[in-house]
């Protein structure tokens, strides 16, 4: 054991903490783990472990600031001081007395470091649950533990951190490549994993190896047991582009994607209501809402597609383009053409005084149905290339095929984003109800103060709730990240076992949503750089600061590493 | 078995009483003409030494009729070096000044130091002997450079260079007309220097004025420091010397309220030592519990 120095005696030594003097040339920064060993007679060999939270270097001796000037100039003699505070992580055996002012205090390495940060506990019946999550400041691999994240003891993870420097999807990917490939999720083969890219096109190059990963970075992936591969199986999926069907990306064309829902599946599937994603703004509109959405399904049902056909709509007051079929039903194959519909349904014919369709209007105020309508045509814009009549839709299915899904928002418009992960997580969720999939699934969705905030209610938040509180023991895990934590719905963030930090505002670190980390993480979190994160686990009662290694899949179109051996060109040719 | 009279005798000492000083009876300039004098700046010779020492007071006791004076005496020098100044291991002695044997105290073990007489003024004496052997006994042991000692000089250095400085005037060494140098005497200069005889020593003795800021507001005995070295050194050059030297180590009056001639350095030195002889709370505590009274 390397000695560092001694408990200091002129400030309080208590179980909890303690202040160390360093001795010599030894070294203690914050984050470093120690160890001291205590002895009482009754009690016997104790040993307290515990982290630098606090160092500080001081010249004793001076009584002004000024003479400090005067001990530079050699013209007074002082000594110098360097003094580190530990908050105690664990005592072995729990006997909550002082250690003895003088007691060398040593750096906890090896056996010592893995009972300072619990490691010794993070195992189950069939075997360690220790989830590679980065590098400590010493160079040691840091371990999460993985019953924390998969739901058996705790699940979710929450990321918070300002937008662009705190590497918030740079981290949540890494985490996800440690779940599915460290081996230490025993069924990582069944996990599927859903990501929303809602910024840029950064995530959609998972695939693809990094033409910047250094030699020292792959050393890195090799100390975390991890490969320094790209995601071996993800599907890409775009939405299509508003003219035409072709996906909506500018960097990445092939190998991606369009998706889209057709009229029979947003009918049948109850997708109205995460088109009025602000409840607060319609108050009476939930009830139309709720039936008309019933009426949709009930129109929907036992219909194929991806035209809906319906029957009761009088020729004289039908639009242009609008065909019918064999039997003489009219086919609507377009979103405008549905609203269209359901504008003739609740509001009766165009011309003249028209009344609705009493099985429809649900006797509601003429006014109420005309908010309704306004509100529907609206949206027609923002979804009529996600919903669509003209060919049988293929919406994002994260549990099939590939292992991982990247469904791409970020050209959307907020109703169309809303609209789309409402639709995939209700989705999601209600299939994980009725088991109809084993295996886990990780959702990672940025700006979840955008679909849970703290102020409003809303379809998506009441999923992203569900999720939050019964989404663990089902196998669902969210991995949500913001910028501001204080923003997003309590119980949400409240949920996360697993609390990330990248950079944070100064103004942010101060709200009472990270008042779990220590003062000196919250100022240090100001000043986190890239590739840097702090990370709580409810077992470890001091966070990590964790350094995590370069992404081995490209971030951008410029990062991949083309291949252009023989065998690939002809992969591409034939 | 001793019985303690009383914690921290100091503060029952009388202040001494500036006496009416004499004119000196007789004067001998080594430098003339008699004016202030200045010098070049020169560096500092190395390595350049300070010693010092410290004495404290702890316990008055008493057995019958006889007394002891328990005490602490403490000496440690600072050398500057390289452009550092670094405090060398300081000597701490508990000494007990009319004892006939070691007492022990607890973990306190006094040594015995022989007194001149019985009253408590010998006593005192006594412990100020102590701290000047204990302060010799450091010097002794720091060879080569320059020795600078706070006080007169009571001893002879071989292999180096010694100088003494004077912070307080008890002494009149100038006739009247000499005198009036040290009115005009500016920041930085000094009068030439003269001979000094003490103690069958002979010494070459100088004064000059340190800095002392604001300037014009202070008295004009304020910033004077009197120095002195042995006669058969190399004076003139160390009197040169001096202004280089003292100057550059004078405290600031916001600082320590006996600036500028309680130098910096020698403050800090004297800070050390007194936190070398432990808490004088510790030590009272001790002698309370086991002697008893107080």
């Amino acid at each position: 054991m390397e000695r560092i120095g001694v408990v200091l005696g002129r400030r309080e030594a208590t179980p909890l903490e303690f202040w160390v003097g360093v001795e010599g040339e030894g070294l203690l920064r914050l984050d470093d783990l120690v160890v001291v060993e205590g002895f009482h007679p009754k009690v016997g060999q104790v040993r307290y472990f515990g982290m630098v939270d606090h160092v500080a270097k001081l010249h004793e001796g001076e009584a002004y600031d000024t003479d400090t000037f005067l001990a530079v100039e050699g013209r007074i003699p002082v000594s110098l001081a360097y003094v580190a505070h530990v908050s105690v992580t664990r005592i072995l055996p729990e006997e909550f007395f002082p250690p003895d002012p003088g007691s060398p205090v040593y750096l906890a390495q090896g056996e010592n470091l893995e009972l300072a940060l619990y490691y010794d506990a993070m195992k189950n019946q069939k075997g360690s649950t220790k989830l590679p999550a980065g590098f400590l400041k010493n160079g040691e691999v840091a371990y999460l533990n993985l019953e924390f994240l998969n739901g058996v003891k705790g699940g979710h993870v929450n990321i918070s951190g300002i937008s662009g420097v705190a590497a918030k999807t740079s981290y949540a990917t890494f985490l996800l490549k440690s779940l599915l490939e460290s081996g230490v999720l025993e069924d990582a083969h069944q996990a599927k994993v859903l990501l929303f890219n809602v910024k840029g096109e950064d995530l959609f190059f998972l695939d693809r190896p990094n033409n910047r990963l250094t030699e020292e970075a792959r050393r890195a992936y090799e100390r975390l047991g991890l490969p320094a591969t790209p995601f071996q199986s993800v599907a890409f999926l775009a939405p299509p582009k508003k003219e035409g069907y072709v996906p909506d990306l500018d960097t990445r064309l092939e190998g991606v994607r369009a998706y889209h829902w057709d009229l029979v599946q947003f009918c049948q599937r109850g997708l109205l209501p995460f088109l009025f994603t602000d409840r607060s703004a319609m108050t009476n509109l939930g009830f139309l809402l709720a039936h008309v959405t019933e009426r949709l399904k009930a129109l929907a049902e036992k219909q194929k597609g991806p035209h809906l056909l319906v029957e009761d709509w009088p020729e004289e007051d039908l639009p242009e383009e609008i065909s019918f079929d064999d039997l003489g039903r009219v086919r609507l194959k377009s979103f405008a053409q549905l609203v269209r519909y359901v504008e003739y349904k609740l509001l009766g014919p165009e011309t003249g005084e028209g009344e609705g369709d009493k099985r429809w209007v649900a006797r509601q105020a003429r006014g109420t149905l005309e908010a309704f309508v306004r509100r529907l045509r609206a949206s027609v814009e923002n979804l009529s290339h996600l919903v669509r009549g003209d060919r049988p839709g293929n919406p994002p299915d994260p549990l099939k095929g590939e292992q991982v899904h990247v469904v791409d928002l970020a050209k959307l418009s907020p109703q169309a984003q809303m609209f789309v992960v409402g639709s995939l997580l209700k989705d999601l969720f209600e299939r994980k109800e009725r088991g109809q999939y084993r295996g886990r699934i990780f959702i990672l969705l940025d700006e979840l103060n955008k679909y849970a905030p703290r102020e409003e209610e809303g379809p998506i938040k009441d999923i992203l709730l569900d999720i939050a509180e019964r989404g663990r023991s089902l196998g669902v895990i969210l991995m949500g990240a913001q910028q501001t934590a204080s923003e997003v719905e309590r119980r949400v963030v409240g949920n996360a076992a697993i609390r990330v930090v990248g950079r944070l505002d100064a103004a942010e670190a101060e709200r009472p949503e990270y008042r779990y980390l220590p003062t000196s993480f919250r100022q240090r979190a100001l000043i986190l750089p890239q590739g840097a994160v702090i990370l709580h686990q409810p077992e470890i009662p001091v966070p990590l600061l964790l350094h995590f290694p370069f992404p081995a899949w490209a971030t951008k179109r410029e990062e991949v590493l083309e291949d252009n051996s023989a065998e690939a060109l002809r992969r591409e040719l034939f | 078995m001793w019985r303690l009279l009383a914690l921290r005798p100091g503060g029952l000492a009388q202040e001494e009483v500036l006496k009416g000083a004499p004119e000196p009876q007789a004067f001998h300039p080594l430098e003339s003409p008699w004016e202030a004098r200045r010098a070049q700046p020169r560096p500092w010779p190395e390595p350049l030494y300070f010693v010092d020492g410290k004495e404290r007071e702890e316990a008055l006791l008493a057995q019958g009729e006889r007394v002891a004076l328990l005490g602490s005496v403490a000496a440690g020098a600072l050398v500057s070096q390289g452009g550092r100044m670094v405090l060398l291991p300081p000597a701490v002695r508990r000494v007990g000044v009319g004892l006939g044997e070691p007492l022990r105290v607890g973990e306190l073990r006094y040594e015995p130091v022989a007194a001149e007489g019985t009253d408590y003024a010998s006593l005192r004496a006594g412990l100020q002997k102590a701290r000047e052997e204990l302060e010799k006994e450091v010097a002794r042991g720091l060879s080569g450079g320059l020795l600078v000692v706070d006080g007169p000089v009571r001893f002879k250095r071989e292999g180096g260079a010694l100088l003494g400085y004077i912070k307080t005037h008890w002494v009149r060494y100038l006739p009247e007309r000499e005198e009036a140098l040290l009115q005009v005497l500016k920041p930085g200069e000094r009068t030439p220097a003269f001979r000094v005889r003490r103690q069958g020593r002979e010494l070459a003795s100088w004064y000059l004025r340190l800095p002392l800021v604001p300037e014009r507001v202070r008295p004009p005995q304020a910033g004077l420091l009197r120095v002195e070295t042995p006669l058969e050194g190399p004076f003139s050059e160390l009197a040169d010397l001096s202004l280089s030297l003292f100057p550059a180590l004078a405290s600031h009056p916001v600082k320590d309220p006996r600036a500028p001639q309680n130098l910096a350095p020698i403050g800090a030195l004297e800070w050390a030592l007194g936190r070398r002889m432990g808490s004088q709370e510790v030590v009272e505590r001790l002698l309370r519990r086991h002697l008893g009274g107080g």
